[in-house]
């Protein structure tokens, strides 16, 4: 895949699928911090907040402050984090469908303050304009699609990379624990609530850094970007891949989005195929695309009358 | 006295389950608690463990209070449990419910981690080696690849006690750890128990197999209702007018 | 602040509070049931509105006997999705999650297809006001509130008397223990569904005169009701009563002091509180 990456912009410039390609990576980086979090049995509905925190923070530090568009990566990041640690100590203390509700009720608290209070500060209904695109860094200019494109490849990339690390090494599998059983995992040693108050920070801090490129990106900002629609997105890309694999939310996102664009001539069909192909999907391969080789090996072993053989997926050697 | 029960009391709105407890056990021995159905043990487990909080009184493990903290911090002095109902990941292999618990002794920290740094591959494999020789230990060393779900009960009860053993504790808390085993590998558990003490562990049990308690435990604590009615050896119990009333009553149809 | 200017708000903001009730019932009814969050019920109480449109206000059929209408062909279609989606799905809730995303887009979609995005309005049977102490409460939403209440005495009668009404609690409370009852499961799952939805269906036609139709119609209450259901405690029918209540009145008194921006985070910022003080909800024991 990362091949698939490089080679891209080397078959095209055009500006079209270079969106597109750069929607996909942006959209990468939030399904995989999502899954971090779903690893660990939350399904974090406020997810996409922290990537408005983030793109709220940097736009308006950089119209109205002058900040540099590098410095507020960072900080932006840094402000989504920060107020991740008290809205997840709220949240994480109750679990299953209650966290589901609460972080939902939270993103709705927080797109409707962004929608409607401070408007000069955030630009209301009408949303928040003249974003500029990133500055200079290191004598490379960055005001082209080719060279954002880079950026959020570079910034993408780091991510996966990171996340993959981490969910083959021991922690992934105390995520992949807490998920099954929590109380085993604390007797086990496992400070449980601070384990998931990490997961829901770090993925934050990512999802802020998204929200920064985004703001930068398109350069406009809406409350309604950050709100039930795209997190619907967001969990729909990530759980069609298969959650219970951290490439899940790779081949998720990149298929479906993939799959939006080609349906986007067909306006209110592509709605309709897009909800039929999830009932489908749900229905026939419920643990996720991901899933499905390994799916159709079990089905191959079985027809062919093999003994069920040990598993050894998950920790890496 | 490894760990000591101070006048520990647990109260569930209008029910009190455990009263006025004090017990202690002693380092290197198996001890024992018996009681009629409802008498109260596992709940002493859970306030032991952290996962209750006592009403009142104080549990000390290694002369240090326990009562009050969390679950986690518990273990990590140095006690771990099995679970009635017996609680495996059932989605991972053998191995890898092992490699869950046996993190306080392998961790390196998150940067490591994240670099997968020299120090975190050594750690690992160090853990992966002595879990493989932990499960070999418990006769689960030919399934290590096995998924947790699909394992026979036996080797599903030898799992749960490896878990708890991973985590390096001193003392470790059985609950019913014969339950739904034939006798033969009943023997077999017994057997790796005696092991255990050998070693140096500390085990604290609930069972309902009389024989084999009183074959094996050093010292044994009787509750009926919430309330310790005796303590002593196996013997000084078979013999206590107290506790044969106490489980000739619980025998009463209807009782 | 006289009272009367208190009464007559919290007045206004129980106006329509029992038709969102009636909405909660549903959703909380298929939850109790199947264990699951359909979130493609506005759509069900989408399709009520539009059977009312084209019965009642296209072809002229007595309104009340399109609500019933309504009711029954909601109902249907309630137990139709129920059998070809959901019914695999007890219980797995991320999933039924997602499949009822999908089913949300494709009825939504298909609406905007079969019947164009315009709203279309319904005119209402009823018009004038009633003045009581002072008070001004319209005929219109009078009729609403009271057809409301006595759908859900009508529920709460069949969920207490009739056989299928007492097999849906059995499963509700303890599915194994009814199966081994003899209850069939399948059955009293299709059967659920289908009356989760046609109260949603019911309610999409009290409403539709009061808001006109469209394919978008669904949104709102179902954002309601999800509030309401989780204030009242999920699973819980007695909660849903009281959760709309409270919001009906949270709502109404909110805006004598506050712009509706605020008054519709009101409810929002309530689910928090009670998430955390009471996550089971006020009235929930499940």
């Amino acid at each position: 895949m990362a091949l698939a990456v490089i080679v891209l912009p080397l078959l095209t410039r055009d500006s079209y699928y270079l969106d597109v390609a750069t929607t996909i990576l942006m959209n990468l980086t939030l399904t995989m911090s999502f899954r971090l979090q779903v690893s660990t049995g939350q399904i974090n509905m406020a997810h996409i907040s922290f990537m408005g925190i983030g793109a709220y923070t940097s736009a308006l530090l950089v119209t109205r402050l002058g900040f540099s568009f590098w410095a507020t990566l960072w900080i932006g990041a840094l402000t989504a984090a920060l107020l991740a640690v008290p809205i997840g100590s709220v949240a994480l203390r109750v679990s299953g469908p209650y966290y589901f509700l609460i972080t939902f009720a939270f993103s709705e608290v927080v797109r409707l303050f962004f929608n409607n209070f401070f408007e000069n500060l955030f630009g209301g209904p009408s949303g928040l304009v003249g974003i500029p695109k990133p500055g200079r860094l290191l004598g490379l200019t960055f005001n082209g699609k080719l060279a954002l494109y880079w950026l959020m490849a570079v910034i993408c990339a780091v991510v996966v990379v990171a996340l993959v690390r981490l969910d083959y090494s021991r922690f992934g599998l105390t995520a992949g624990a807490i998920r099954q059983a929590d109380l085993v995992v604390e007797t086990l040693g496992v400070n449980v609530f601070r384990f998931k108050l990490t997961t829901f920070v770090v993925g934050s801090f990512v999802a802020g850094i998204a929200g920064v490129f985004f703001a930068h990106y398109r350069q406009v900002l809406h409350s309604s970007d950050f709100g039930l629609e795209p997190m619907v997105l967001l969990v729909v890309f990530t759980v069609i891949g298969g959650t219970g694999s951290v490439w899940g939310p790779v081949v998720g996102t990149i298929l479906m989005t993939i799959a939006s664009e080609l349906l986007r001539e067909l306006h209110h069909y592509e709605i309709l195929v897009f909800g039929a192909v999830l009932i489908l999907t749900m229905l026939f391969a419920p643990e996720g695309l991901v899933a499905l080789p390994g799916g159709a090996r079990r089905l191959l072993r079985k027809l062919r009358g093999r003994a069920s053989e040990p598993a050894g997926a998950g920790v890496a050697p | 006295m490894l760990l000591e029960l101070r006048a520990v009391s647990r109260r569930f709105g209008g029910l009190l389950a455990v009263s006025d407890l004090s017990m202690t056990v002693v380092s290197g021995s198996i001890h024992g608690l018996i009681g009629p159905n409802g008498a109260g043990k596992s709940t002493v487990f859970n306030l032991v463990t952290g996962v209750l909080p006592v009403t009142s009184g104080e549990v000390r493990f290694k002369d240090e209070r326990i009562s009050g903290l969390r679950s986690s911090e518990i273990c990590r002095r140095g006690i771990a449990r099995t679970f009635q109902a017996t609680a495996l990941f059932r989605e991972y292999t053998v191995l890898q419910n092992v490699l869950v618990g046996a993190h306080l002794l392998a961790s390196p920290g998150l940067a490591p981690t994240l670099f997968w740094s020299g120090t975190y591959r050594d750690r690992e494999r160090q853990a992966r080696e002595r879990g493989r020789a932990l499960l070999e230990s418990l006769g689960l060393g030919a399934v290590w690849s096995h998924v947790a779900g699909q394992l026979p009960h036996r080797d599903q009860k030898a799992l749960a006690l490896a878990m708890a053993l991973a985590t390096g504790a001193e003392l470790v808390i059985l609950d019913e750890p014969l339950a739904g085993l034939t006798d033969q590998e009943k023997g077999e558990t017994i057997a790796v128990l005696r092991r255990l003490r050998e070693q140096g562990l500390t085990v604290l049990l609930v069972e309902h197999d009389m024989k084999a308690v009183m074959g094996v435990c050093d010292t044994v604590t009787v509750l009926d209702h919430g309330v310790r009615i005796a303590e002593g050896t196996p013997r000084e119990i078979q013999t206590n007018p107290a506790v044969i009333e106490a489980y000739l009553g619980a025998e009463e149809p209807g009782a | 602040m006289s009272i009367e200017l208190l009464v007559q708000a919290l007045l206004n903001g129980f106006g329509l509070a029992m038709v969102y009730v009636l909405v909660a019932l549903g959703l909380t009814l298929i939850f109790s049931i199947l264990e699951i969050i359909n979130f493609a019920h506005g759509e069900f109480y989408m399709l009520g509105g539009y059977v009312t449109y084209y019965v009642y206000a296209l072809f002229g059929l007595n309104y009340f006997a399109t609500l019933g209408l309504a009711i029954v062909t909601v109902g249907l279609a309630g137990v139709i999705a129920e059998r070809l989606i959901f019914h695999d799905l007890r219980g797995k809730a991320l999933n039924a999650f997602i499949v009822s995303l999908g089913l949300l887009w494709v009825m939504q979609a298909g609406a905007q297809l079969a019947f164009g995005v315009l709203d279309k309005p319904v005119p209402s049977a009823f018009s004038g006001v009633v003045r009581f102490f002072g008070l001004i409460i319209s005929v219109e939403r009078l009729v609403v509130s009271i057809a409301a209440i006595v759908l859900i005495v009508a529920l709460y009668l069949f969920l207490r008397l009739s056989r299928p009404g007492r097999a849906m609690r059995a499963v509700a409370q303890d599915p194994d223990a009814a199966a081994l009852q003899g209850v069939n499961i399948d059955a009293v799952s299709a059967l659920g569904f289908g009356v989760g939805c046609a109260l949603a269906g019911g309610a999409g036609g009290l409403l539709a005169p009061v808001f006109a139709v469209s394919p978008a119609m669904g949104a709102l209450p179902v954002v309601k009701a999800f509030i309401i259901i989780i204030v009242g405690g999920m699973g819980s029918l007695p909660g849903a009563v009281l959760g709309g209540l409270l919001l009906g009145g949270l709502e109404g008194l909110g805006t004598l002091f506050m712009g509706s921006a605020a008054v519709n985070m009101l409810g929002f910022v309530m689910v928090i509180v009670v998430l955390l003080l009471r996550p089971r909800g006020l009235v929930g024991g499940a």
